[in-house]
């Protein structure tokens, strides 16, 4: 019986076959199993970090199209790809257990090649990497792609030295009271401090500190204290407060110079602008325009989304534009819906309240993008960075994330 | 008014709902953060707490109580999983969950009697995410660099295993002062 069976199966199976090959006079070509590579990293490309899936995926901005991915081990909060140029590589802070989320802990520093996005090998590095919800200035590649700066927090603050010539990790300097991590030069990077300051750190060949100065404090860390966002033009990097005052520190000095004016007016913070989000400010630095995310709101809403991006003129240091944020919440409900963009995807725009945007990128080409995601929602948004013109969403680009990086 | 109607308007407004302050990557993941225990917070140059002997702090409740609410009183300055959500309490792990050594800590206004206590928010580690009763609120929160007062930070990083799972929130003092804020 059962050879019976297995002769009818194999009667079908093969008559099919015969049935389909004969079907096709001139059959083929036929395909080849391939995979793809990236070609030089371009001005409109930028990493998307899912925390749930954890990995970055990275997307072009003009198309829409994603081009590839990297993953993150188990740590809780996925650190956004760092881009070298020079070395045509991206640098991916990890850290995993030996059993899961048990047993031995080990901290690295995956490097992968720019073009094939594969991993080329790993730096060990000691196990305090600090991680937090955005990590922002949570680790720092210096000028002229040498070094590589890691930000910890257990058991103290300090920051690692990577050379990613012999990738080898060089050393740890003490960083105590201050936290996070902004390059100022070759073998330089300063740190936000408590007391309302900037430290800056020199550092020789061996990863030991030489030489440490510090600004005057230029902001008050209990009454309005300053985002870990800064975005950086040159050796001046730029921070905004809690109530909108915009900061800017100077690091062709020594000690550093500092500035500070208001990019809220009276009318405006009595009206209860202020900035707020994650990743909430990004700078255009050929054009040297600053762009944050505003919302209206009392205090503790510093991480609440905003409606608008304002964008300021960092020279003459004036407000130079307001762009209202597209509805993403309408775009994602339209997508989980299956809606196109007719009048069904144009009544969920007049239904759906907006909440904003809370993460902001632009890219820095002459035709410059302004890229703008929600953590809660599945779509980023792009428009126009100097006229504000909503150009295109781009669908599906994860579950939750607040972090866009555009690599050149 | 049409079941797809209805439905749409469902939709709208749970994703507008999601969609706040408690936005879904609020309920994922971002957390909290961790001092060094009670022992320490007296020390802090912000919220002191009295050294008048009070109350124990769980006899402190506010008059919707639920510590499974990201309304509840004690969650001012909570980034997290709400442990009372995954297997534990506002003041206790759940199982198989280890507490962080180190914790931030906020201060909140007890609508009951009126008074601001000084809280706690101990990260539970070991697991990854609980995925329930996320609540991201940020009265009195503050950057990295005022660390005791940062509730980004993975606080975790300080236990045995970095891996997040949910957060307490213990009331450990009464405050002396309201934090200043702006």
């Amino acid at each position: 019986m059962r050879r019976a069976l297995t002769s009818f199966l194999l009667f079908l199976v093969l008559g099919a076959g015969t049935a389909w090959a004969e079907e096709g006079s001139a059959p083929g070509p036929f395909d080849e199993l391939g995979t793809t590579v990236l070609g030089p990293t371009e001005p409109h490309w930028v990493w998307v970090t899912d925390i749930i899936f954890r990995h970055s995926q990275i997307f072009d901005a003009e198309s829409g199209r994603m081009l590839g991915s990297v993953d993150h081990a188990l740590g809780a909060f996925p650190r956004p790809p760092i881009f070298s140029s020079s070395r045509s590589e991206f640098y991916v802070v990890e850290a995993r257990y030996e059993w899961g989320y048990r047993g031995k802990r080990t901290d690295f520093v995956t490097v992968y090649d720019a073009t094939t996005l594969s991993a080329k090998g790993q730096i060990i590095v000691p196990t305090q990497s600090a991680e937090s919800a955005a990590n922002l200035a949570y680790s720092a590649l210096l000028d002229g792609n040498r070094s590589l700066a890691l930000f910890n927090q257990f058991p103290s603050q300090s920051v690692s030295i990577i050379d990613l010539e012999s990738r080898t990790f060089l050393d740890s300097i003490p960083t105590g009271g201050c936290a996070g991590v902004y390059a100022t030069g070759a073998q330089s990077f300063a740190t936000l401090c408590g007391d309302g300051s900037m430290q800056r750190f020199t550092f020789d060949s061996e990863g030991n500190a030489t030489d440490s100065d510090s600004t005057t404090p230029f902001f008050n860390a209990v009454e309005d204290p300053i985002m870990m966002n800064g975005v950086r033009i040159e050796n001046r990097w730029f921070f905004v407060s809690f109530a909108g005052v915009i900061h800017e520190v100077d690091f062709d000095h020594s000690p550093p110079g500092t500035r500070s004016w208001s990019g809220v007016s009276e009318a405006e913070r009595e009206e209860g602008w202020r900035p707020g989000g994650r990743q909430l400010t990004a700078v255009h630095r050929g054009l040297e325009r600053l762009y944050v995310m505003f919302h209206q709101g009392g205090s503790g809403t510093h991480k609440d989304p905003g409606p608008e991006v304002w964008a300021f003129d960092l020279t003459s240091r004036q407000r130079t534009s307001r762009f209202v944020v597209p509805n993403m919440d309408a775009t994602s409900l339209a997508g989980m819906l299956g809606l196109d963009g007719g009048f069904s995807g144009w009544l969920l725009q007049q239904l759906v309240p907006a909440t904003g945007a809370d993460t902001v990128a632009v890219t820095q080409d002459a035709t410059p993008l302004l890229l703008l995601r929600n953590s809660a929602l599945p779509v980023m948004t792009v428009l126009d960075a100097q006229t504000g013109a909503h150009l295109r969403d781009i669908p599906e680009i994860g579950l939750t994330g607040n972090r866009l990086v555009v690599p050149r | 008014m049409s079941r797809l109607d209805r439905w749409l308007e469902d939709s709208a407004r749970g994703l507008a709902r999601r969609s706040g302050r408690r936005s879904f990557l609020a309920r994922v993941g971002r957390f909290s953060a961790g001092l060094i225990g009670a022992s320490m917070v007296p020390v802090l140059p912000v919220a002191r707490a009295s050294n008048e002997p009070r109350r124990l702090p769980d006899e402190v409740e506010g008059p919707e109580g639920d510590p499974g609410s990201c309304e509840y009183w004690r969650h001012c300055a909570i980034d997290g999983f709400l442990c009372a959500c995954c297997g534990g309490s506002a003041t206790a792990c759940p199982p198989g969950t280890s507490s962080s050594p180190v914790t931030w800590i906020g201060t909140c206004l007890n609508p009951a009697d009126d008074q601001h206590y000084m809280i706690s928010y101990n990260d539970c580690c070991g697991k990854g995410f609980c995925g329930r009763c996320s609540c991201n609120r940020n009265e009195g929160e503050r950057p990295d660099y005022h660390w005791y007062r940062a509730n980004d930070i993975n606080w975790c990083g300080g236990a045995s295993s970095q891996a997040y799972h949910c957060s307490v929130a213990r009331v450990v003092g009464l405050a002396s002062e309201q934090q200043p804020e702006r």
